[in-house]
This record gives C-alpha cells, sequence and structure tokens, in this order.
C-alpha cells in the first residue's frame, strides 16, 4: 500500500441527502467529485456537471455501417458472386433483402448499445477499481449513497476533505489508498510467454495426434449405410456372386438397333431415314451435331477442327461433293461404326439421335450450297 | 398530492406493499441463492430434469433412427415440431414485450416483474431454436442456414423466408440473452459485494465486471438501457412477423395471407403474457416476493391477457372473414375444415380457450384470484398451442388437389419431445430462481423510495 490518497469517501442516507451534500461540498472548494449509487438517481448529471452521453450517436453510425453493409452483403452474393435465379424473380430483387437488412441493422447496433456502454465509455471490466477494496462497497451497492472528493495526483488535504463531508451529512467517513500499480517484471513475462507458447504446441499436437490414432466420429451413418446394392458390389443372390447381372445374351437395347450392314455402301442401299419431317427433328440434330461433331467437322461441316495443330487427324469436309452425294445410311453408317480415325457413336448417341445428326449434316449441306431453286 | 386525499374508490394500490426497504429487497432478492431454498425446490427440479432428460432421449432417438419415427409424412410435412417452435417463440415474446414496450410507455410496474420475463424469453428461445434445427432432414448441416464463405463457392438464398426467419431467430435470441444479462450486471454487482460463499463472489466479481455504481456508469447504463428498448421493440414485432412469413408467403390455402404478420405478431404476445402470469403465479408465493408483486401486479398482467384475447378474437374474426370475402373456394374450404372438420374440435378448442375464456378477466375479483388466474392462463397456453396446430396441421392435410390430401397422427416421440421441452424450459426457469436475482432490484429501488417517501407524507398530513 503507497501513501498516495485515491479520495475520501462518505456514505449518504439515501438520494436526497447525496443531491444535497455535493453543492456543499463544493462550496467547499472540492471539486472533483464521484457518485457512487445502487441505483440510477436522476439529477445527478447535473449535480455532478456530468457530460452527455455520446452512446446514441455510436448506435447510430453503427447501426447504419450495419444496414448498408447488408444491403451490400446480399447484393454481391445474389447478383455477383452467387447469381441464382428463384421464383422468376429479378437477381437484384431487393424488397426480398430488407428483413435481413433490418435484423443486422439491429442485432449490431444493439451490441453496439452494450459493448460501447460498457467497453467503450464505462472501461468496464475493470478489477482494479479502489472502490471495489472500499469496506463501503456493500453499503453502496445496496440501500447507501456514497460521495468520494477524488484526489488530483495523489494531493488531497484527507481532513479537510473529510470535514466537508462530514459537515454534509456524511458519515462512515472512509481514505481510500491509491492502489500500488505493480509493474510485471521481465521473468514474469517471460514465463508467460513461454507457457502460453507451451499449451498452444501441446494442444495442437494433441489434436493431431488424436485425430491421427482415433478414427473420425462419424454420427448418424444412415444417409451413407443403406440397405441398397452399388454397381459392380458383390452379392450373394445370383449364383456367380454378382450383385449386377449382364443381360442376356442377344439382348438388345430400346433405342440402340445394331447395323446388320457389312460396309457404308450397303448401308446406303438398305437403310431409310424413318424419322419424320419436323422442325423438332431438325433442332435435335443441331443440337447434338454441336455436341457431339462440330468439334471436328466444324459447325458447318466445313472438315475444320476447332482443335489446334496437334491434333493430326483431317476430319472430312461434310460439304465436299461425295458428302452431298453419299445416300443417308451411309452417313448413318459412319456416324455408328467410326471410319478411319473417326470412333463409332453408337454407343453414345441413340438411333433416333443419329438419324437426326443426319438430317441436319442433309439441311447444312443444303444451306452451304444453295441455288436460286431454293429461294423461291 | 398523495392518494390519501383520494376516496378509497379511487385509490390506486401503490406498487409495493407493507414494510420494505432497499436493503430487505436485495434479500428478498437472493432467497434462493444465498440459502437453502424449500423441499419443493428439489422435487420440482427431479421431476423437470428427468422430462427434460427424456425430451433429449427422444430427440437423440429421432436423429439416430431418423424422422420417419414423427408423425409427419406428406402432405402434412410440418408436423409437432414446427408446431412447437412458433409455440415457443410466441412465449419467448413475453420477456421483450414486458421488459422493452412497458419500459418505453413508462409503465413502472413493468419493473418486479421484467427479470424472470426476459428469463422467460431467453428460455423460450432455447427450446424454440432446438425444434428448426432438428427438423431439417440432415440434422448435422443445419449451419448450411448461415452464409459464410465456403469450398462449394454458394451463398443462402436471400429471399427465402425461411433465411429471414434464421436471421430474426438469431438476432433475437442474442439480444434477449445480452439484454437480460447486462439488467443483471448491478444485482450481480450488489451479490458480489453481500454474499458469503467465497467461490460465488469470485463468480459474481467476474460477472458484474467491476461494477461499482459509478454515478457517469449509471448515465451511460440508462443511455444504453434506453437504446436498447426502443430497438428491442422493432425486433419484438419484427420476429414472429418474419416466422409468419414461413407460412404467408407460401402458396397453402389458409396460410397465404396478408393477415399473418400482426396477427402473429398479436398472438405471440397473448400466449407470452399469459406464461408469464403462469410463472409469477407460482413464484410469488414460493419465493414470498409479494411484497414488490402485488395483486395489483397480477392484476394488470391479467387486464393485458384480457385486452389481447379481445384482439386474438378480432383477428380469429378477419381471418374468417378474409376467407369469405377472398370468393376462393379453397381457401373458404380450409376455413370451414377449422371448425366443421374431422377435427372440428382443434379449432374450437382455439377459439374457446383463447377468446371465450379470458372473458372471466373482466370481473376485478376474478383478476386477483390465483385460481382463476392459473386455469386462465393454463388454457391459453394450451389454446395458443391448439392454434399453431389448427393453422399447421389442418392446412397442410387439406391442400388443392384432393388426391393429395393426407391425415396426421403425432407418434409418441412427438409427444415426447413436446413434454421433455416444457421439461427443460421449467428446469432452466428453477436453475435461475436458485442461482440469480428474480427481480431486478436497482429498477424496483427507485420505486421503494418513492412510495415510502409517500407515505411519510401521508402520515404527516
Amino acid at each position: 500500500m503507497s501513501d498516495r490518497v485515491f479520495g475520501v469517501l462518505g456514505l449518504y442516507r439515501d438520494a436526497d441527502a447525496l443531491l444535497a451534500a455535493i453543492p456543499e461540498v463544493k462550496a467547499s472548494g472540492f471539486t472533483r467529485l464521484e457518485a457512487f449509487t445502487p441505483y440510477p438517481v436522476h439529477g445527478m448529471d447535473e449535480a455532478l456537471d456530468l457530460p452527455k452521453s455520446m452512446l446514441g450517436v455510436l448506435v447510430f453510425l453503427m447501426g447504419a455501417l450495419a444496414c448498408v453493409s447488408a444491403f451490400t452483403f446480399e447484393w454481391w452474393t445474389s447478383t455477383v458472386s452467387y447469381p441464382l435465379r428463384t421464383a422468376g424473380k429479378a437477381m437484384n430483387g431487393w424488397p426480398g433483402w430488407v428483413l435481413v437488412m433490418v435484423e443486422a441493422t439491429i442485432l449490431v447496433s444493439t451490441f453496439t448499445a452494450a459493448f460501447g456502454m460498457l467497453f467503450v465509455f464505462n472501461k468496464l471490466p475493470f478489477f482494479g477499481n479502489p472502490m471495489l477494496e472500499t469496506d463501503a462497497l456493500p453499503a453502496f451497492t445496496r440501500d447507501r449513497f456514497a460521495l468520494v472528493v477524488m484526489s488530483g495526483r495523489g494531493r488531497l488535504d484527507v481532513e479537510a476533505a473529510k470535514a466537508a463531508l462530514r459537515a454534509a451529512g456524511g458519515d462512515a467517513l472512509e481514505v481510500i489508498p491509491e492502489p500500488e500499480r505493480v509493474r510485471a517484471s521481465a521473468g514474469w513475462w517471460m514465463r508467460t510467454v513461454v507457457g502460453l507458447v507451451t499449451v498452444c504446441f501441446l494442444a495442437g499436437y494433441g489434436m493431431d495426434w488424436a485425430t491421427r490414432t482415433y478414427p473420425t466420429v462419424r454420427p448418424m451413418v444412415n444417409m451413407e449405410v443403406q440397405p441398397r446394392l452399388d454397381p459392380e458390389a458383390p452379392d450373394a443372390f445370383f449364383a456367380n456372386g454378382r450383385g449386377m447381372q449382364r443381360p442376356p445374351d442377344g439382348a438388345v437395347a430400346r433405342g440402340y438397333l445394331p447395323i446388320l450392314a457389312a460396309t457404308p455402301e450397303d448401308a446406303g442401299k438398305e437403310l431409310v431415314d424413318p424419322l419424320p419431317v419436323t422442325a423438332a427433328v431438325l433442332a435435335r440434330g443441331r443440337h447434338m451435331f454441336d455436341l457431339h461433331c462440330a468439334v471436328c467437322h466444324d459447325r458447318l461441316g466445313t472438315g475444320k477442327p476447332w482443335l489446334d495443330s496437334t491434333y493430326q487427324a483431317q476430319p472430312v469436309d461434310l460439304q465436299s461433293a461425295p458428302m452431298r452425294d453419299a445416300a443417308d445410311g451411309f452417313l448413318y453408317w459412319v456416324i455408328s461404326q467410326g471410319i478411319r480415325t473417326m470412333p463409332g457413336y453408337a454407343a453414345d448417341i441413340s438411333q433416333d439421335d443419329r438419324w437426326a445428326i443426319v438430317r441436319y449434316i442433309r439441311a447444312l449441306q443444303r444451306s452451304q450450297n444453295a441455288t436460286a431453286e431454293d429461294v423461291k | 398530492m398523495t392518494d390519501a386525499t383520494l376516496p378509497a374508490a379511487l385509490r390506486i394500490a401503490p406498487l409495493v406493499e407493507g414494510d420494505v426497504s432497499l436493503g430487505g429487497l436485495d434479500d428478498t432478492v437472493r432467497t434462493w441463492s444465498e440459502k437453502t431454498p424449500p423441499r419443493s425446490w428439489y422435487i420440482a427440479i427431479t421431476i423437470t430434469s428427468l422430462v427434460a432428460l427424456g425430451g433429449f432421449a427422444a430427440i437423440g432417438y429421432m436423429l439416430y433412427t431418423g424422422i420417419g419415427v414423427l408423425g409427419n409424412n406428406l402432405p402434412v410435412v410440418w408436423g409437432f415440431l414446427i408446431i412447437n417452435f412458433v409455440f415457443w417463440v410466441g412465449i419467448g415474446h413475453a420477456g421483450t414485450l414486458i421488459s422493452v414496450i412497458l419500459y418505453l410507455f413508462r409503465q413502472r410496474w413493468r419493473n418486479a416483474i421484467s427479470r424472470i420475463a426476459e428469463a422467460t424469453t431467453v428460455f423460450a428461445f432455447m427450446c424454440a431454436m432446438i425444434f428448426p434445427a432438428i427438423h431439417v432432414g440432415r440434422p448435422w448441416l443445419p449451419y448450411w442456414l448461415i452464409p459464410y464463405p465456403n469450398q462449394r463457392g454458394m451463398w443462402v438464398n436471400f429471399r427465402s423466408p425461411l433465411i429471414w426467419d434464421v436471421f430474426a431467430v438469431l438476432t433475437y435470441f442474442s439480444v434477449s440473452l445480452m439484454f437480460w444479462y447486462l439488467g443483471l450486471i448491478p444485482d450481480l454487482a450488489t451479490l458480489r459485494s453481500t454474499t458469503k460463499s467465497r467461490f460465488k463472489r469470485v463468480v459474481f466479481r467476474l460477472l458484474s465486471l467491476g461494477w461499482v455504481g459509478n454515478a457517469w456508469h449509471w448515465l451511460q447504463y440508462e443511455k444504453a438501457y434506453l437504446l436498447l428498448a426502443g430497438l428491442t421493440t422493432v425486433l419484438a414485432l419484427s420476429v414472429h412477423s418474419i416466422v409468419s412469413m414461413d407460412f404467408a408467403s407460401s402458396m397453402v390455402p389458409g396460410w397465404h395471407m396478408t393477415i399473418f404478420p400482426p396477427y402473429f405478431v398479436v398472438g405471440a404476445a397473448f400466449s407470452g403474457f399469459a406464461g408469464v402470469v403462469l410463472v409469477f403465479a407460482f413464484v410469488r408465493t414460493a419465493m414470498h416476493l409479494e411484497e414488490y408483486v402485488t395483486p395489483r401486479h397480477m392484476d394488470l398482467l391479467n387486464r393485458m391477457v384480457l385486452f389481447l384475447s379481445c384482439v386474438m378474437a378480432y383477428a380469429y374474426l378477419m381471418e374468417g372473414f378474409t376467407a369469405w370475402y377472398s370468393a376462393d373456394p379453397y381457401v373458404k374450404y380450409v376455413f370451414a375444415t377449422y371448425v366443421f372438420g374431422g377435427q372440428w374440435w382443434a379449432g374450437w378448442l382455439t377459439i374457446t380457450l383463447n377468446c371465450i375464456l379470458p372473458q372471466l378477466l373482466w370481473f376485478p375479483r376474478l383478476r386477483r384470484s390465483v385460481p382463476i388466474m392459473v386455469i386462465v392462463s393454463a388454457g391459453v397456453t394450451l389454446g395458443m398451442w391448439m392454434e399453431r396446430y389448427t393453422i399447421i396441421v389442418l392446412s397442410l392435410k387439406r391442400d388443392y388437389l384432393p388426391s393429395s390430401w393426407g391425415g396426421y397422427l403425432p407418434t409418441p416421440v412427438d409427444w415426447a419431445i413436446l413434454i421433455g421441452s416444457v421439461g427443460f424450459f421449467l428446469t432452466m426457469l428453477l436453475l435461475f430462481l436458485r442461482k440469480l436475482p428474480v427481480i431486478a432490484a436497482w429498477e424496483v429501488k427507485p420505486d421503494i423510495v418513492y412510495y415510502q417517501k409517500q407515505r411519510t407524507e401521508a402520515g404527516h398530513v
């Protein structure tokens, strides 16, 4: 304990006595006064010349910031980062964002009001307050009212202050010593830092060891573990032990009839385009052609591949005269079975889609070799 | 000017009764915290915590086995869990309304009851928040509701009422928890200075953050309290409005109505006040708070229940009128099933318990009778649960297409989770009454001084 004085305290019976005492003590020449009361006493701000609270300004600024941030965040996620159209609404449909803006504003401004009051303006938590060590603490947090004459930089005429407080009706006078401020030694800092670092290392390695040693706990696995047969999984039901059975020999999948013709020329004589003449067929053909064929044959079928020169193959120009003269069945056979370096597409494109592609190739050929007859 | 000069009929009873003092209030506030509570407290908490454990066991069973153990299925996809969610969110509105809106209206009688009302809010919201979390099909993923940067490169849909709900409920819970704690700080400071237990002194010293009641601190504190009151009022009104939009923005007949937001807010306030009456009917006598929570307090609370009951009746009538005036055969049909359908008792129970039973409270003597107020507010609590049952189940089971109509039958797991949540709420409440100051002493102390002064003046007259 130092012999420096923090202040001199006097207790008063009720709030009115305290309010009456303040001007009297002030008149005795003591101006640095602080009051401690068990409940907010109105009129204290005027008696003690307390400044106005600036909390409202802080709350307004933070609330406005939160509102603008919430709007910006919603705008950015909904239109820039992850534009997902729902219910046919515009991406920047701001009316739907208002409620989240309201909630964000309230969340931030209420917490600013509370924490700003506690931490910024009242400088709490503060456990080194000399008032916490006074004998009068139970009294002035319960039913008495304390007035403290504060010392300016440890200088205070203690006896005069006592006399002034007593003259104003105070009792249980108490001299509050300035608490000893002990500087932390280098050794203390050393021990603290080394201790914290050790704890961090131990915790980190402990977690690492635990996650390696013990398997991850997976609660509620019933979405992963289901009574169902995965592809290629074994199963005891069939004699051959396979879960997935091969189709019987000679089975033909719907839409994938095999071609019996041995050469494209034979196919050209035997096969006839079975599809009706509709715009839908042509559209489908265009879609499938752009998807599967255009990468090598080009969108117009000119045979100029989009791939660079490291790709050595030379696709056929579908606009060339032999191709224009070839029968539908010829093209169909080539698409299905492949020719030279071109692979067959029988397994990937269904029968009808292959015919639709043929139809579209015909349309392409006609469009690139149009005559005056075509526009009449 | 005192009441003593007025004729007896015009005199208003003071808000404190008997020989009260500031210190006496502090001793009352920490009755169970400093002394051993009565045996009934131990019996009560044993029962409630066992019930709560039963509820959590049912939740565990549901999570382990799958959501199929509940009664909800197509077309009634929102069963007990969502009913319970709306129910508890409703109860949770009491604290804010009493503590905040009545504060803004300078109703001094809210001082003595605000602390327990705020605690009710916090615990009811703890119950409420369990339900949406366990109701999602994959209960290990509810954190996906929070918009956070993630590897999936996805964000939540900010146009969805369910996301508004997440924001509203989480904001409301965190703000009411913070508000409750903020009010506790000065009282915890009092406890810190007076408690005999060394352990409690350390805990309360930390929790009260070194509060010493400096006049400058009080000035800031009251300012913060006022700001919080204004902001939380907006919040309280917005939360149940948003909960109602989960329903109103869907196309289900019986839900798709513009009346829903105010209708839900009134319902929430109604069930909240009834819940607070119910709590005080028991706590007042059990903890000997009669001097500070007087018959006048109960009378005023019951008047609020009566007023809100009349507003509820008006809301029900307007809802029916909207259905009729819409001339929409589906909406009209669903409303007819509320009162004349296979589960007509649900609709009639709602109307009887919420609109007809509280009319008893027109009589001043009944407003002050503890058995009557227990019956009425228990009835209202049940009635408001039935209202949510009617809205959710009866609307969903009679959708537009008769081919998709269905039924709903809750399972024992549904019941166990509901009853368990009540047990959890009561357990938390009992723990609160045992450990923390049950009355906001710093708010009631000025009232005591006011009435003491009035009595002295009357004595001189």
